[in-house]
């Protein structure tokens, strides 16, 4: 099936079974002074679930989102089938505009793409423009996931590139964080010079040096304190803030009861990473449950999109970059400094062929959500006129 | 007045949370699961399924609740608790007819809970001819079960020994021994570390996991340990670690660091408590043959719990100091005789070697069959552990003064 438009209307009946749920919430007490060192506060749970029955409207809500671009296409995945895959398509007035393709993570969604839209399909002589495609990964908000065991960077990486060579697209750039950043580095290496010319990470990690290959880079923490305040930063999210991936990656099915069955657990499990993992950003409750939202009524439920944990890890047995090697195209890197795994900047090279990094002074893991002007701001920098990766695309360069 | 005389006390879960329990069963929402995921992914869809819809429509909880009354007499008493004030905790308590039986303190874990030691309880008390018997009091730890649970932060190695200590002076034993597994291990070692000699005479664990011996606290025992090689089962042992914690310590890992977060669900959702919990049950077993009731009784007890399952999971945090550090760093190797009883499909089994940094080891058992859940799964197996140490020719015989557990 072609591309089909596709507007969100989500069931009354779902919406009433929300309600009915909402009612009999069942909340667990705190410790005392608690604050956010055992997860989520009880009062802003509270709070939240208060709004959530009450004051929240998802019709307005769905609304809003309905006034973007969406579309959603059946993709073939080489051993799994047909896939119905749910993406934003924003194109720019600019005929010559560079098709970027924008990969969400977890607990993200395509709607990060949001405030970035405007500002990449802005026309100017001064910057480059964009034509934005912000695909909703396998099992995520209103794409299917697979039903079979398998699927892996292999099959993600065909998703996306699918979806952007059946609209036309086919050389383009790439945009992501989060998974949307683990899974650069698949497309990149499956796909890379052939179909995405280059890309772009606002999480910028990979494996670490090893001493007989990479002896400067792996002995830097020893000589830098620069080096070692970074890592120290991934040290507290590794041991204190990783509980949900190790869980997500190795047991996915019996978190997934929790998270499909209770909506204050989905809520508390999400929430806590939306505040933990961003600068001060100032959420205000309506975002949040409108980010929730979109997980309890994603089409395949909560529970499938924790699965690509497992699927990329090999259930814990392996890093997610395993069957990704390096690829030579042009990389670019943006550095927040509340980003959950910082690692030093030398070691980035390692991911791929860095020809462009910026570091800000604010900002965290959900970048397009918290500085999108300065995420986009780095894009056109990257691609605009005098920049590194100025016309990678052939053709479509950004300006008319 | 540290405790409080001790109260009767008989289950009885209020008509309306039975409602509400049903109430939200009868709306579980069910997530899908990929093609023959088996176990791979967790608890099995099939599984849940089948057991939510039993839960729902034919558990008999009054029914349970009842079986369990009869055969457990239990109290509350309040237990203070230096900078925590009074806590009411709730445990079973039956002596022996033997009036110099050993008094006996078992401490079950998580997911564990009170209920397990209904199967050792009348082996352990039975009066036979020439075995030891004891007096048993098998506390639910606050949190758990029907006992309160800590409001403040900080109640970890030190606060769960006072109270386990002060608990068993009030009821008369000054002298006592411990057994437990899990949470029990650490706690029995957490007694031994504060009250061995005065009033812990000796503990067996039926979880015998320890850390390596440190060059800093043991150089000896690290240099021996490092030169010696293991034996092929500690190899094939310490490979099964390995296993365990790179596939099997999720909910370990998500209970140290934020219980709060995970207490949202499993206070909400009754489905989402029990694959949680069935999940282990099941894993961490050899091949138990669990019957449905059974597995419903028990995450019932968590769901009905006093203060909620939420409040359980804190105990991993509190423990590891936030998963800063182990759980057994709050441990110190005391000279009261240790025994541990092992069983083959237990995780975390350590080399032999690395158990003698928590106590003096004189007792260790090797079974053929049985898990985590050892009091459960293999009651004959881990009383007859019990007995051999604190028998006649054990190696604790007669650690308590005047009550060896024989007819005088």
């Amino acid at each position: 099936m072609s591309e089909q438009p596709f507007t969100l209307a989500i069931p009354d009946a779902d919406l009433e079974y929300l309600r009915k749920k909402l009612d009999v919430v069942r909340l667990p007490d705190e410790l005392d002074g608690a604050g956010w060192q055992y997860g989520a506060p009880l009062a802003h749970i509270q709070r939240l679930l208060a709004h959530w029955k009450d004051g929240f409207d998802w019709r307005k809500a769905e609304a809003e989102i309905n006034k973007l671009a969406m579309f959603t296409r059946d993709v073939d995945v080489e051993g799994f089938g047909t896939l119905n895959i749910h993406y934003l398509h924003q194109k720019s007035e600019v005929k010559n505009a560079i098709p970027l393709l924008f990969v969400h993570g977890w607990p993200g969604h395509f709607l990060e793409v949001r405030k970035l839209l405007p500002i990449l399909t802005a026309k100017s002589p001064d910057h480059p423009s964009f034509h934005v495609v912000a695909v909703s990964l396998p099992g995520f908000a209103f794409s299917e996931g697979p039903k079979k065991p398998g699927f892996e960077g292999r099959q993600y990486a065909e998703v996306l590139n699918k979806v952007m060579l059946a609209l036309g697209y086919n050389e383009y750039v790439y945009q992501g964080g989060d998974w949307g950043h683990l899974l650069g580095a698949h497309v990149a290496h499956q796909y890379g010079h052939k179909h995405v010319k280059a890309w772009h990470s606002n999480m910028p990690c990979y494996r670490a040096p090893k001493l007989l290959s990479n002896p400067f880079l792996t002995l830097e923490p020893y000589y830098s304190a620069a080096a070692r305040q970074r890592i120290s930063k991934s040290a507290k999210y590794r041991v204190t803030g990783s509980g949900y991936f190790l869980e997500q990656a190795t047991k996915p099915q019996t978190i997934g009861y929790s998270l499909a069955d209770s909506p204050v657990g989905l809520l508390a499990w999400i929430y806590e990473k939306l505040v933990a993992w961003t600068d001060e950003y100032p959420w205000t409750d309506d975002e949040v449950l409108e980010w929730i939202s979109v997980y309890w009524f994603s089409r395949d439920g909560p529970a499938a999109s924790v699965r690509i944990y497992h699927a990329l890890t090999g259930g814990s047995t392996h890093d997610s970059f395993a069957g990704a090697a390096r690829s030579t195209i042009p990389l670019g890197v943006s550095y927040f400094p509340k980003e959950i795994i910082q690692l030093p900047k030398s070691w980035t090279q390692l991911l791929g062929n860095v020809v462009f990094e910026s570091e800000h002074d604010k900002g965290g893991h959900f970048a397009a959500t918290e500085q999108p002007e300065a995420l986009a701001g780095d894009l056109r920098k990257m691609y605009g006129k005098g920049g590194p990766a100025h016309g990678v695309v052939p053709g479509r360069n950004g300006y008319d | 007045m540290s405790t409080s005389p001790e109260q009767p006390f008989r289950i009885f879960v209020p008509d309306a949370e039975l409602e509400l329990l049903r109430l939200k069963l009868a709306s579980t929402c069910f997530p899908d699961e990929l093609e023959e995921a088996g176990w791979e992914y967790g608890a099995p869809l099939a599984n849940v399924r089948r057991l939510v819809a039993r839960w729902r429509d034919w558990f008999d909880w009054r029914k349970a609740e009842e079986a369990i009354n009869a055969d457990l007499l239990q109290f509350t008493k309040d237990v203070e608790v230096e900078r925590f004030g009074v806590l009411n905790v709730h445990y079973v308590h039956r002596r022996s007819v033997r009036e110099n039986a050993v008094p006996l303190l078992f401490v079950h874990g998580w997911p564990g809970n009170f209920l397990e030691v209904r199967k050792v309880l009348p082996l352990l008390t039975a009066s036979e001819r020439d075995q030891p018997c004891f007096h048993v009091v098998a506390l639910s730890l606050p949190g758990f079960g029907f006992s309160e649970a800590p409001g403040r932060k900080g109640f970890a190695h030190k606060q769960y020994a006072e109270l386990a200590n002060r608990l068993m002076v009030s009821l008369g034993y000054e002298a006592y021994v411990v057994q437990g597994g899990d949470w029990g291990h650490y706690i029995a070692g957490s007694l031994a570390t504060y009250y061995a000699h005065t009033n812990v005479k000796a503990w067996l664990s039926n979880y015998p996991t320890a850390l390596p011996p440190q060059v800093s606290t043991t150089p000896w025992k690290w240099l021996k340990n490092l030169l010696k090689p293991y034996t092929r089962e500690e190899r094939e042992r310490l490979e099964a670690m390995r296993e365990f914690q790179t596939k099997g310590t999720g909910y370990f890992h998500e209970q140290a660091t934020k219980p709060q977060t995970l207490g949202y669900s499993l206070a909400d959702s009754p489905v989402g408590l029990l694959a949680w919990i069935y999940e282990k049950l099941v894993s961490w077993t050899d091949g138990y043959p669990w019957q449905d009731d059974e597995v419903l009784e028990w995450v019932s007890i968590y769901w009905f719990s006093r203060a909620g399952p939420a409040a359980s999971i804190r105990v991993y945090h509190q423990m590891t100091s936030g998963f800063e550090g182990p759980p057994a760093a709050g441990v110190r190797w005391m000279s009261i005789p240790l025994g541990f009883a092992a069983f083959p499909e237990e995780h975390n089994r350590v080399p032999r070697r690395w158990l003698r940094t928590l106590g003096k080891v004189v007792f260790e058992s090797e079974h053929s069959r049985g898990g985590h859940f050892a009091a459960h799964e293999c009651p004959n197996e881990l009383v007859g552990d019990v007995r051999r140490m604190f028998g006649k020719g054990g190696p604790a015989f007669g650690v308590v003064p005047g009550k060896d557990g024989y007819a005088s």
